[in-house]
Parts: structure tokens; C-alpha cells; sequence
């Protein structure tokens, strides 16, 4: 009988009851929504745009041969083009210009370069076959920009941009523009490419078109054979692919902490219903009484949270989606991660993420309030009818059993390794500790007032009456709070996360800065780098104690994953530790065994051991070498080895340099060293940088990288205080009559005052207590669980005390004031005068 | 020594809601030991006047002393300081607070009054006592029968020795043996604490335990 | 489309030029061979350009059409890299199936180098990836796959070299340096197999080609030109070629015949005179082109007509132009005379270079 949900008196009795506690529950959701749609569409849009870059860029390639260390030899090339299963062959050189101009934008862009032959690739790429004139695309120093880079750079055709090649400046004409998506691009002859760059004779890619009829795989096993070592065939699509993986853990921890602002959400919801069933307890049981069914009964409250996951789901999407557009039209699609920056996305409304998204709010709202709900419903209407045993309603929550077994279960999946590379479990072990730590929570609350009980307060009449109000509810009160703990708690957790992250990381760089200046031409990958005649005249600078030239270059050892660095230093294979911030023991190398010294990642995501011996492919043949060590890089979370320079160049033979680390002499000023030491080259193309700079960019990034986790934590502690206080105002308007009687026996307004104060501090108290607990529990998650199987790194846990007190602090003056606020209302006269309203 | 003040002094005493005149020039003084009951129709202003002798409500006219105090002169925590010291209430809901114990509730005035612990608990005890609820001490308000819950109330009204006791309809609740049982305690314990009451019903038979009985008006409070 | 290739990537690549110095056409070089049927990679324009007109077993006719162009663009000459554009190639084929009425056509475009497209010097044999034109003895072999059909071809002489202008020294327009090196191959025996529809049948027939090089572009004023070569069934050759400006009169005219005994006559400017007979008007671009054509020489008047009307190319996406080019039929006194090739560009719109 749906009439019946719709009858006036019903709908009445159920929404209007929810007063605004419900329009907080509301909001809570629609703030969860909103943060979980939002995020996920900055990120689906990021993503969406770099696959889509690298899509069109592909083109119509069947098979990609890639060189694996950024350089293969292009008599490849031919070899491919003439195979009779090839159609057409589109070779190319890829690389990351340093543009000097930018020198000083401390975000490091690079402008990604593409060397092509226009004639090869317009056959695969039809983007490249509309570019304007042959006559420039053809001259050796003409570059065609992406919209990206034409922003990045602020050119014009015409203009002149000047990039770095080796420790030279080279200057091209931008001739037009080229219509490819996504990060700054530039697109130029492939012999203009080679020679600037000192490339002549190397490629970075080989597209393939197969003829018709030819199996893709068929001919990726045929052509594999024909590789060299430094090269491998990877379907286009494994490049899009990596990009995505590559931030794949970001974007699903950004998105789950979005998530944890939902559950938010609906422990609000949960506690709206719940405290909202109790308190309707007597008309529920009436309307039970008269004839209501119990399922109608049940359907009625739960159609009564859906209503409000569905407002607050609606409200979320347009907030979300006002979000995505805020956040990339002004930040863009970073959101602190650094891993879509300079990406020109944009989020349309994305109607089944909105659905969905909507889904869960309202899936959210429905879950929190089944629980209270079936409770009501099971509940027999002639005792719910007696007045005041509301309470009586808690007592079977005073077990502390289904909350153990619940950490017993939490504890459980901690311990279960990642699925397809994410912490799924990990996740699953946050949420099953929050579910925990609620449903403990109105034992422990007993437990916590019992304690408070016996402090001595009995001499100051609010404290003693709060606490003994506080007592006797203290299973409603442990409902007020559920939504505050599990804020404070993933608040705590994240705290304690960043703080040990980055005292760890601070330690790090110390352990790795032990030099006096660090020179720097270009990173992994890039355009930049030092010649062996550069290398030798900064060595022989007065006040040169020692310099230490470091090379470093992406590796590409699985096509499904990003490429990982390899660092080529000076390690002393006896004394590793003393040079990398190594986890447990280094091992000696076996004799006549090359060491390298892995970062954690790859012994999470390669498997390799220390004392394992692997093959690198450096060079035309692979390097066997042995795992003598495993060291923490808080850098490059898909994995890094370090190399012996002197080992990678008698493999490679590549003696260039990207790094030098620097001891001056004694009585040498460093500044005067760097100074003459950029100063052997022209302007911006050589940086020199001290130890202390770098330590303060670096954990300025960090910082910036948590910010949208600190905007996120912010979110679910508002959350968790609004609930708060929606709770706490719903007590005080419940008990108004007993405030009215206190004020009869003569409290004055500041007693009132102090008592509700000291209710909303001892509220406050149990919160704090329970979520730091929890927060502390989760934080071991977040460090051992989802950040070690997300980014593959480990770190020492550092409780941040004093942030955490100011925080708790925070927290307690909140609700304290909450509690004040609310309290206005139960002062008001009319409160007083309440005590006749009999009814 | 000097004389104590009057328990309850009302000159010309008005109060309109609007258009609408609630009470028009009421006076009426109270002795220690003096117990009168109000009596009148609904809505002829029998709670406002409690209200302004509470001081929950300021009048349009006139003055109100209680305890030798001029409500007028003081302001809402003066009044709530003086509810404190010489008032007590009794109310026909009773408004026991439900999470306190019976003893606790009894003691709630005398530690809002700031009494040392030992003398609040022997004065409960006392109390206690005199309303015969000794063995329920540390029961919750909500294990007590209607009676035994206005004795309570009465105890705690009366717990810190007020000068005047207020009590409205405190029998309206309770069926008629019970009511008799509890009349009878409150005009005892009235006279015992030498303390003025108002005993503000509209039942005969509960006003005749008073030693005077009013009948309200709105104009005039009328002996009977 | 060789001719108009040419122009087109010669004005868009002229802009190229500055740095380099292209060895000028002039005449008194005689042409030696077989050294100059191979590429002139120091020119900066070279074309071989074969076009004729092929018969199945069961008697179908094809024209068919294969060049080859070559183009040093004067850039990156001094970059080491093995990428560096010295030489560009360009390859076009079309082939009109008359039972089909329909033109099929492709291209290719390259850098020359790796040896994956590369023109030869010393004979004949320029390639794009499986494209291919080369001389192999006496006989021009050229291998097509296209997208939609191939050509399987040989060509074998039955003739000599045919010297355009004065010994080769094609004057192109009036100034002495607007002209070409140019020597002709007329009636080229054709055997091989033309595949189209998916099926590949044999066919046998007459071609002619064309090899050109040169360093200057189009005479100024030019907006567009009419093109033919035809073999003459009685063994003798006609090619004549006139510059059209805006207003649509002739610039400037050249043409040479070469009669069944092999001598030839090359025509003064305003010998040659091309007069419309009929006009076919595209459905597809609203160009109106003069498909059928009279053409009159000094001793030599021919009627032509097309073996289809619709010939025309759409070459906007490389050449920026459309315009038609197709099999003839050369008609002396009614009677069919021989066959051959006709190029009207500048109909659509004026050429712009």
C-alpha cells in the first residue's frame, strides 16, 4: 500500500521529525559525493587526456618497437620497414627538452619532444598528415607545438623557443601548431631531432602498421626475434596503459580518502536515523500499534533515508561537478600529486560516474539507517510505548564481542597483499577497524564516563550533572559521536601517515644531500646532459675537493609498466650504507659480480631479492648483475637501481652526465665554486643547487602533494563536527524540559553554560580518545599497508605530537563551543517555561 | 537579630498579554509557616502568576518580593540565584531528572547551593526519611510509582530549605488515595520547614489541606 | 599529375631554397645515356612519368598512369643525421578502368634514405618502399600495390629516345632558364597484368614516358596548362603542351612530332594551338574541363576524345588542386589515329603558386 507512505500524517511523522539533524546528514552526504565525484572526475579527466594524447599519437600503429634505455640503433629501421608483414614503418625520436627559459619554474616541466618523419608518420598518424607546410616541417630547426606548450611556453609561430642539448642552447622557430591533447608536445624533423640533440643514428620508437591480414601477435613474436637487446615491441597501447598505471595508486588513494568523507556521510546518516528511531520510538509503536505492518514499517524508514542519500546524493554530483570544473580551471588536473601537471583537461558531466556516485550516496544513507531501523522494527510496540527506556534500546550494544571480532577481521585483511597492485584489503582492514571502533564505541564510551566518574567533580554541580547525563545516555551519546570518531580517527591516521612520511623523507634527503653543491643539467630522460670535455673542466676548478658525476636514465624492463630509473653513482660495494639510505643489511656482491642496489619497488613489483642476479639491458647485450642491497627512494615509486658509474659506462659506454655532487676544498666558499662552476656554460643551462635548497623545494613539494589529502581530512572532520553538533543540539532541544526544571531549581545561565560545555567536552573526550586510538590503528595501515603496496615505500613511524595535540585540542574547543552554541537554545525562556507544557 | 523578611510580599501586581489583561492589581503577603492554596478556572492566569513569583516572567506593574529580594531589581542569573536559595518547586509531571538517582535528584539543589558532601548526604537522608523512601535511595526516578515520585519531587523541593514553596497541581497526575497521601506530606513538610507554600490547584478537596484558600480572578485574588 | 606535383611542391619548396645552388638548365648540354635516364640528384626537380594505355583478354581498355618524382628541397643538406631530407620522393599511379568508368589513383611520399625510397644515379630505378620503377636491360619494369588496385608492368622500347626542344633542352617558357632537360619514350610495348576489383588479369598495350629535370619553376603568369602525348598507330609520336593565363590565352606553347620514319619537328612557340570541342562539367567540383580537345600542329591536326569523361583527380589533400588527367583517344579525319594522355590543370581554380 504505497498510498499509505504518502498519507500526510506518515510523511510527516517521518521526515519532518528528521529537523536538521537530517538537513546536516544531507549535507554530509552531498559532501562526500561531492569530493568522491569531483576528484574522480579531475582524475578520469587526467587520465582520459593523457591516454587520449598518447591514442592519437599512436595513431593507426598495430606495434610499437621501443627502445628500452631511450636509444636504439636506427639501422633497426630498415630492417622493420622491408619485413613483409609490415605495411608501413614510422620511426621516431623521442626526448624531454630542458627549455632554459623555464629554468626557474621549480615545477621542472619538460617540453616533450618528437623527432618524426613526417612522410612515415602522417601514413600512421592522421593528425600529422594535416600539418600546414612540408617546407618547415622539413627544416631542421622548425618545432610544432601542441596547444599545451604553446600556453606553457606563452609562443607564438614565429617566436624562437631555446632548449637544451647537452650543456649547448639550440633555438628553433615554433613553425605552427600540431592538434595533439594533452602535456606540453612539440613536434619536429627527425633529423633535425638526431642532430640537435646528439642522437645521430639513434631512435626512441619504431611504429608499425601490419598489413591486412597479419595477427597482431603473430607478428610481435615474428619481429621480436629481430630486436636487439636495447629494443622490445609493446602494442601502442601499453604506453597509454603505463600512464595510467603509473598513476593508478595515486589516484585511487585520492579517491578512496573521497570515499572515507562519504562513509562519513553515512555514519552520519546512521546516527541521524538512529538517534531519530529513538527518539520517534513512541510514535513509531503507536503506528505499529494501529496496524503498520512491520515490513511497512521498515520501507518507510528506509524510503525515508533513501529520500535523503538521494537529495544529498543530487546535491553532491552538482557540487562535484562544480568542483571539477573549479579545480581545473584554476589548478588544472594536478591535484597535488604532480602527475597531471600542465595537463589541459576538462570534465564534462559524466552521467553514469554521476550515477554512480549518486548510487552510493544513497546506498550509504540506506545502510546507515538499516541497522537502527531493524532495530525499531524488531522492538514490540507495547513496550516501546512506556515512556523513557530509551536507553533500554543500547544495552545489547554494551558487548564489546561483534566490535573485537571486528578488529579481529580488520587485522586480518591488513595482513592479505595487494590485489592487481592496490591495497584493496588494506582499505577493506580501514573500513572494518572504523566499524569496529563504532560499534565498541558505546561500550567504551561507558567505560571512558565510568572513569570520568571518578575523578572529583563531584564538587562542581555542571560537571556532575553533565557527566551524569552523559551516563546515563551513553548509548545515544556513542551515536552522536560515531560520525566525529571516525573523522578524528582518519584525521589522526592521516596525520601520523604524512608525519612519519615526512620526517622519514627528511631524513632521507639528509642521509642522500652529503655534498656541498649539486649540479644539475636535465633529468632522467631529458635533452640536457654533461659531455665528457664539461666533466672534465669542472673537475678541474680551484676548490674542488671532489665531484662526483652521476648519470641517470630511464630503463624500460616490462611494457605493462612504467620505466624504471637507473642511477648510475659512485657506491662503495663495501660500505653501501654509508651513500644510500639502505632497508636491513647490505650483502657483499659474489667476486666478479657487478652490484646494483634496488629500491624497495622494484623488490615489490619485480620480485627481485637481494642476492639475486638479473639481467639489465644495457647496451646491445644484457648486464648480469647482482642485487647486493635494497635502499628506500622516496622518489621514483615505480623502482630505481643504482649502478656503479663506473660499471653502467664500461657496459653502456655512455660516459655522459646528468649530476654532479660537489665537496669543496677547505677555505673555498661554495657559493663561489657554484658560481664559477655554472658559469663555464651559457646561462640557465647548468644549475647549481646546495643541499639545503633542495631539502626545502623537496618537502615543499611534499607538502603541496598532501594538500589535497590535508583539504580532504579538513572535509571529514567538518563532517564528523557537524553531525556533532547536530546531535548535540537535537539532545538539548530533547531535553529542553529538564533544562527547564534546572533553571526552576535555580542554575543560572553560565551553570547551564558550564554544564553543556562540560557535556560537549567530555563528548570531545570520548571522541578524541576513541578516534586517536583508532587513528593510531589505521595509521599503522596507512604505512604498512596502502602506502607500502601502493607506492612501494617504507617509512618510520613518527607520531606528530604536538600537531596532533593542537588538532585534539581543536577538536574539544569545536565541540565545546558546538556544545555552547547549542546550549543558547536550551536557555532561552521558553525553555524554562517548557516544564509546563505538559503533554 | 533583625525579623526574616517576608517569604512572599505581591503589590499591584499586572500582567497582559497583548490585548488580552492576565492579571490585573494582585496583592497578596505570605508569613513563614504560612500555607494558602490558588484557586481558579483554566486559563485565568494561575501559571503566569506562578511564573512572575518564579521570576520565568517579568510583570507589567507592580512589585514582587521574595525572601526580603525585589524581583524587579534583579537580573536573570540575580534570579536564578535566589530560585536557588529560596524557592522550591513542585510540578505536576513531577520532572525528576531521569538520569539521576532518587538521592541525587533530592541532592541536586543543595550541591547547586554549594553544601559540603557530608551535609548533603545527611540532609537527604533526612529527607529521605520524612517522605519514607529511605530503601530508594539509589533507584532511578523511573523504577518509582507516581507517588513515590512526587515525594521525591517534594524532598527535593524543599531539600535546601526554601522560604517558599511553589507547587502546581502536584496531585493532577495521581489518582485520588495517592494525591491524599501526597498533600499530606507537602502541608507537613511546608510547616515543618517553617517555609511559605502556594499550593496552586482547582480541586476543593486538595486546596482545603491549605490554611487559606485564594479563588483567582484575573481582577483580584478573592479569600474564601 | 607529375607535371602539377612538380609545380606545386616546386612553389612550396622553393621557400626552402637560398642556401643551396641548383646547377641551372641551359642548352648545349647534350643528354647522354644511359647516365641520363638515371636521377640528377642536383636538380632540383626530376620526373619519370609513364602513362599509357593497356587491353585485357577480354578487351576491356585501361589507361593507366605511374610517376615518379624526385625533389631536392635544399634543407638539412649539411645535418649528418641519415633522416636528413637532401632528397624527397614522390610517387603517384592511377589507373581508369573503362568497363568501370571509374579512376583509381594513389601516392606515396618519402625521404629518401636506408635504401627504403630512394632514386638511382647512372640508370633508371626510383623506389618508394615496394613502389617501383627501374630499368632492368632495355626494359622499364614498374611494380605497384596500391590501395585498391596494382600494376604489374613492363615496358620495353620499340623505340629511341625522342629529345624534347632542342636536343633535350625544353624551353618552358621565355625566358632562356624557364626550361627543362626532357627527353620522351613513346610507343613502349606494354605486358604485365593490372589487378583491380581484386581480380588480376593480363593485359598488353602502348605507353609512353616522360623524363624530366629541371631547376626552375612555373613562368609567371601561368594559371594552368594543357598536356598530351600520344603514340600514333602509324609508329609516330605527338607531345605538345601550351601555358594558359588568368584570362584563359595562351602564354606560351611547345610540342615536337616525331613521324613514323623518326624524324622529328619541334614547334615554335605559337605553332601549337589547343581548341575545345567539347567540355565535360564535374559533378563532384563544378570545374568544367575541355575533355575533348582538338590539338593542331604544323602537318598534324587531332581530335581527342576520352576514354572516360570523368577522369579527374582530386589531389587537394597533396597537391591542393583538382584537376583531370586521363587516357585519349587521338582522332585524325574521323579516323581513330592513336592513343595517348591528356592534362588540363588550372580549371578548377586558378593554380596558385
Amino acid at each position: 500500500m504505497p498510498s499509505l507512505y504518502l498519507a500526510p500524517e506518515v510523511r510527516r511523522l517521518a521526515l519532518a521529525s528528521q529537523g536538521w539533524r537530517g538537513l546536516v546528514a544531507v549535507l554530509a552526504l552531498a559532501l562526500g559525493v561531492a569530493l568522491g565525484y569531483g576528484v574522480h572526475r579531475v582524475h578520469s579527466a587526467a587520465v582520459a587526456e593523457t591516454e587520449g594524447a598518447a591514442r592519437r599519437l599512436a595513431g593507426q600503429a598495430d606495434l610499437v618497437v621501443r627502445a628500452v634505455d631511450g636509444g636504439m640503433d636506427e639501422a633497426l629501421y630498415p630492417r622493420l620497414a622491408t619485413r613483409p608483414e609490415v605495411a608501413a614503418a614510422s620511426p621516431a625520436l623521442e626526448l624531454e627538452a630542458k627549455v632554459p627559459a623555464k629554468a626557474d619554474d621549480r615545477r621542472r616541466e619538460r617540453l616533450r619532444i618528437l623527432g618524426l618523419d613526417i612522410f612515415r608518420a602522417s601514413e600512421l598518424q592522421p593528425i600529422l598528415a594535416a600539418l600546414p607546410e612540408p617546407t618547415d616541417v622539413l627544416r631542421p630547426d622548425r618545432l610544432f607545438l601542441n596547444p599545451a606548450a604553446m600556453a606553457w611556453l606563452g609562443v607564438r609561430p614565429g617566436d624562437r623557443v631555446t632548449v637544451q642539448a647537452g650543456v649547448r642552447e639550440v633555438a628553433l622557430q615554433v613553425a605552427g601548431t600540431v592538434d595533439l591533447p594533452g602535456r606540453p608536445l612539440a613536434v619536429m624533423d627527425i633529423a633535425g631531432a638526431q642532430a640537435a640533440f646528439g642522437s645521430l643514428g639513434r631512435l626512441s620508437r619504431i611504429d608499425l602498421r601490419l598489413r591486412e591480414g597479419v595477427g597482431q601477435d603473430q607478428a610481435a613474436r615474428d619481429l621480436a626475434s629481430l630486436l636487439p637487446v636495447g629494443a622490445r615491441i609493446e602494442l601502442p597501447t601499453a604506453r597509454a596503459r603505463q600512464a595510467a598505471e603509473f598513476t593508478r595508486a595515486y589516484r585511487v588513494n585520492l579517491d578512496m580518502l573521497a570515499l572515507v568523507a562519504l562513509f562519513t556521510g553515512g555514519l552520519l546518516v546512521f546516527s541521524s536515523q538512529a538517534l531519530a528511531v529513538v527518539r520517534r520510538r513512541r510514535q513509531l509503536a503507536l503506528l505499529r500499534t494501529l496496524g503498520l505492518t512491520r515490513r511497512e514499517l521498515v520501507v518507510l524508514l528506509l524510503g525515508e533515508a533513501a529520500v535523503l542519500g538521494v537529495v544529498g546524493g543530487i546535491l553532491g554530483v552538482v557540487l562535484g561537478q562544480g568542483l571539477a570544473n573549479l579545480l581545473l580551471a584554476t589548478t588544472g588536473a594536478d591535484l597535488g600529486g604532480a602527475y597531471f601537471r600542465g595537463l589541459n583537461a576538462h570534465a564534462a558531466l559524466h552521467l553514469p560516474a554521476a550515477a554512480a556516485f549518486l548510487g552510493l550516496g544513497t546506498l550509504a544513507a540506506v545502510l546507515g539507517s538499516l541497522a537502527p531501523v531493524l532495530e525499531v522494527a524488531k522492538a514490540s510496540p507495547a513496550r516501546a510505548l512506556r515512556a523513557g527506556d530509551e536507553e533500554e534500546l543500547f544495552a545489547r550494544h554494551r558487548s564489546p564481542w561483534p566490535g573485537l571480532a571486528l578488529v579481529a577481521l580488520g587485522g586480518a585483511a591488513a595482513a592479505l597483499p595487494a590485489v592487481a597492485r592496490l591495497p584493496f584489503f588494506g582499505y577493506a582492514a580501514i573500513v572494518l577497524f572504523l566499524l569496529a571502533a563504532i560499534t565498541l564505541l558505546p561500550w567504551v564510551a561507558a567505560r571512558l564516563l565510568d572513569l570520568a566518574d571518578r575523578l572529583p567533580l563531584n564538587g562542581f554541580a555542571p560537571a556532575h550533572l553533565a557527566l551524569a547525563q552523559l551516563r546515563a545516555a551513553a548509548g545515544q551519546v556513542s551515536l552522536a559521536l560515531a560520525p566525529l570518531v571516525a573523522s578524528v580517527a582518519v584525521a589522526a591516521a592521516m596525520a601520523i601517515m604524512v608525519g612519519s612520511f615526512r620526517h622519514s623523507l627528511e631524513d632521507w634527503l639528509d642521509r642522500l644531500l652529503s655534498a656541498d653543491i649539486y649540479l644539475r643539467t636535465g633529468t632522467i630522460g631529458d635533452s640536457a646532459f654533461l659531455p665528457a670535455d664539461a666533466q672534465a673542466r669542472l673537475a678541474a676548478l680551484a676548490g674542488v675537493a671532489r665531484i662526483e658525476f652521476r648519470r641517470s636514465l630511464n630503463l624500460s624492463l616490462d611494457p605493462e609498466r612504467p620505466p624504471v630509473a637507473l642511477l648510475a653513482r659512485r657506491v662503495d660495494p663495501r660500505a653501501a650504507e654509508r651513500t644510500l639510505p639502505l632497508v636491513g643489511d647490505g650483502r657483499q656482491p659474489d667476486p666478479g659480480r657487478i652490484p646494483v642496489w634496488i629500491s624497495e619497488a622494484m623488490q615489490d613489483t619485480y620480485g627481485w631479492q637481494p642476492g639475486q642476479v638479473v639481467e639489465l639491458p644495457l647496451g646491445n647485450r644484457p648486464l648480469p648483475v647482482q642485487v647486493a642491497g635494497v635502499w628506500r627512494d622516496y622518489v621514483r615509486s615505480g623502482g630505481s637501481i643504482v649502478i656503479n658509474r663506473d660499471d653502467y659506462a664500461a657496459a653502456s659506454g655512455d660516459a655522459a652526465a646528468n649530476e654532479a655532487a660537489v665537496w669543496v676544498g677547505p677555505g673555498a666558499a661554495e657559493s663561489r665554486v657554484a658560481g664559477e662552476m655554472t658559469g663555464l656554460f651559457p646561462a640557465g643551462l647548468v644549475v647549481a643547487e646546495f643541499p639545503g635548497d633542495l631539502k626545502r623545494l623537496s618537502l615543499a613539494i611534499f607538502d603541496r602533494t598532501f594538500a589535497a589529502t590535508y583539504a580532504l581530512e579538513a572535509a571529514a572532520v567538518a563532517v564528523g563536527l557537524a553531525g556533532l553538533s547536530a546531535s548535540f543540539a537535537a539532545l538539548v532541544l530533547a531535553r529542553r524540559r529538564e533544562f527547564g526544571v534546572l533553571r526552576h531549581i535555580g542554575m543560572d545561565r553560565r551553570q547551564v553554560a558550564a554544564m553543556l560545555a562540560c557535556q560537549g567536552g567530555l563528548l570531545a573526550g570520548v571522541a578524541l580518545a576513541v578516534g586517536l586510538v583508532l587513528g593510531g590503528v589505521l595509521s599503522l595501515v596507512l604505512v604498512h599497508v596502502v602506502n607500502r603496496q601502493s607506492f612501494h615505500w617504507s617509512m618510520d613511524i613518527l607520531v606528530p605530537w604536538g600537531p596532533l595535540a593542537l588538532f585534539a585540542g581543536s577538536v574539544a574547543g569545536l565541540a565545546v563551543l558546538t556544545a555552547a552554541v547549542s546550549g543558547r537554545l536550551a536557555m532561552r525562556r521558553e525553555a524554562a517555561l517548557a516544564v509546563r507544557e505538559d503533554w | 537579630m533583625p525579623a526574616a523578611p517576608s517569604p512572599l510580599i505581591l503589590r499591584d501586581l499586572a500582567k497582559s498579554y497583548g490585548q488580552r489583561i492576565v492579571l490585573g492589581r494582585i496583592g497578596l503577603e505570605l508569613e513563614a509557616g504560612e500555607y494558602v492554596a490558588i484557586m481558579g478556572e483554566s486559563g485565568v492566569g494561575k501559571s503566569t502568576l506562578l511564573n512572575l513569583i518564579a521570576g520565568l516572567d517579568r510583570p507589567d506593574a507592580g512589585t514582587i518580593q521574595v525572601d526580603g529580594a525585589d524581583l524587579g531589581h534583579l537580573d536573570d542569573d540575580g534570579l536564578a540565584r535566589l530560585r536557588r536559595r529560596s524557592l522550591g518547586f513542585v510540578f505536576q509531571a513531577f520532572h525528576l531528572l531521569p538520569y539521576l538517582s532518587v538521592a541525587q535528584n533530592i541532592a541536586l539543589p543543595l550541591v547547586l547551593n554549594g553544601h559540603p558532601r557530608p551535609a548533603i548526604d545527611e540532609r537527604v537522608d533526612e529527607l529521605l526519611a520524612a517522605v519514607g523512601l529511605l530503601r530508594r535511595r539509589d533507584d532511578s526516578p523511573r523504577q518509582l510509582s507516581g507517588g513515590e515520585t512526587q515525594r521525591v519531587a517534594i524532598a527535593r523541593a524543599l531539600a535546601h530549605r526554601p522560604r517558599l514553596l511553589l507547587a502546581d497541581e502536584p496531585t493532577g497526575n495521581l489518582d485520588a488515595a495517592t494525591g491524599a497521601g501526597v498533600l499530606g506530606l507537602l502541608r507537613e513538610s511546608v510547616k515543618e520547614a517553617g517555609a511559605a507554600g502556594i499550593l496552586v490547584t482547582h480541586s476543593r478537596a486538595a486546596a482545603e489541606t491549605t490554611d487559606r484558600i485564594f479563588h483567582l480572578t484575573g481582577d483580584a485574588l478573592i479569600p474564601l | 599529375m607529375g607535371r602539377l606535383l612538380a609545380a606545386v611542391l616546386l612553389a612550396l619548396l622553393s621557400c626552402l631554397a637560398g642556401a643551396v645552388d641548383y646547377p641551372p638548365v641551359a642548352a648545349g648540354r647534350p643528354l647522354a645515356f644511359p647516365r641520363d635516364f638515371g636521377s640528377h640528384p642536383d636538380f632540383r626537380n626530376e620526373w619519370w612519368y609513364v602513362t599509357g594505355w593497356a587491353k585485357d583478354r577480354e578487351g576491356r581498355d585501361y589507361g593507366f598512369q605511374v610517376t615518379f618524382f624526385r625533389h631536392r628541397p635544399g634543407v638539412a643538406e649539411d645535418n649528418a643525421s641519415a633522416f636528413a631530407p637532401r632528397q624527397l620522393l614522390f610517387a603517384h599511379v592511377a589507373l581508369t578502368d573503362a568497363a568501370g568508368g571509374r579512376l583509381h589513383h594513389d601516392q606515396r611520399a618519402a625521404r629518401a634514405g636506408f635504401g627504403l625510397a630512394e632514386a638511382k644515379v647512372g640508370d633508371t630505378g626510383a623506389w618508394i618502399g615496394d613502389w617501383r620503377l627501374e630499368r632492368q636491360g632495355e626494359t622499364y619494369r614498374a611494380r605497384i600495390a596500391a590501395r585498391d588496385f596494382a600494376l604489374e608492368l613492363d615496358f620495353s622500347p620499340t623505340q629511341g629516345p625522342m629529345l624534347q626542344g632542342e636536343g633535350g633542352y625544353s624551353r618552358k617558357g621565355p625566358l632562356p632558364r624557364q626550361a627543362s632537360y626532357y627527353y620522351s619514350l613513346p610507343h613502349l610495348a606494354v605486358s604485365g597484368a593490372v589487378a583491380v576489383d581484386g581480380q588480376r588479369r593480363p593485359v598488353s598495350g602502348t605507353a609512353w614516358l616522360d623524363h624530366e629535370w629541371s631547376s626552375e619553376g612555373l613562368a609567371p603568369g601561368a594559371v594552368g596548362w594543357d598536356w598530351v602525348g600520344i603514340n600514333l598507330k602509324n609508329g609516330g609520336a605527338l607531345m605538345a603542351f601550351r601555358l594558359r593565363d588568368r584570362s584563359g590565352a595562351t602564354l606560351w606553347t611547345a610540342g615536337s612530332w616525331r613521324d613514323p620514319h623518326g624524324e622529328v619537328r619541334v614547334f615554335a612557340p605559337g605553332e601549337v594551338a589547343f581548341t575545345p570541342r567539347r567540355r565535360w562539367r564535374s559533378t563532384a567540383s563544378g570545374a568544367e574541363y575541355p575533355v575533348a580537345m582538338a590539338v593542331r600542329v604544323p602537318g598534324l591536326a587531332l581530335d581527342l576524345e576520352p576514354l572516360v569523361d570523368d577522369q579527374e583527380v582530386d589531389g587537394r589533400r597533396s597537391t591542393r588542386a583538382i584537376y583531370w588527367e586521363g587516357a585519349v583517344r587521338a582522332f585524325r579525319d574521323g579516323q581513330e589515329a592513336g592513343v595517348g594522355y591528356l592534362e588540363l590543370t588550372g580549371y578548377w581554380q586558378p593554380l596558385k603558386l
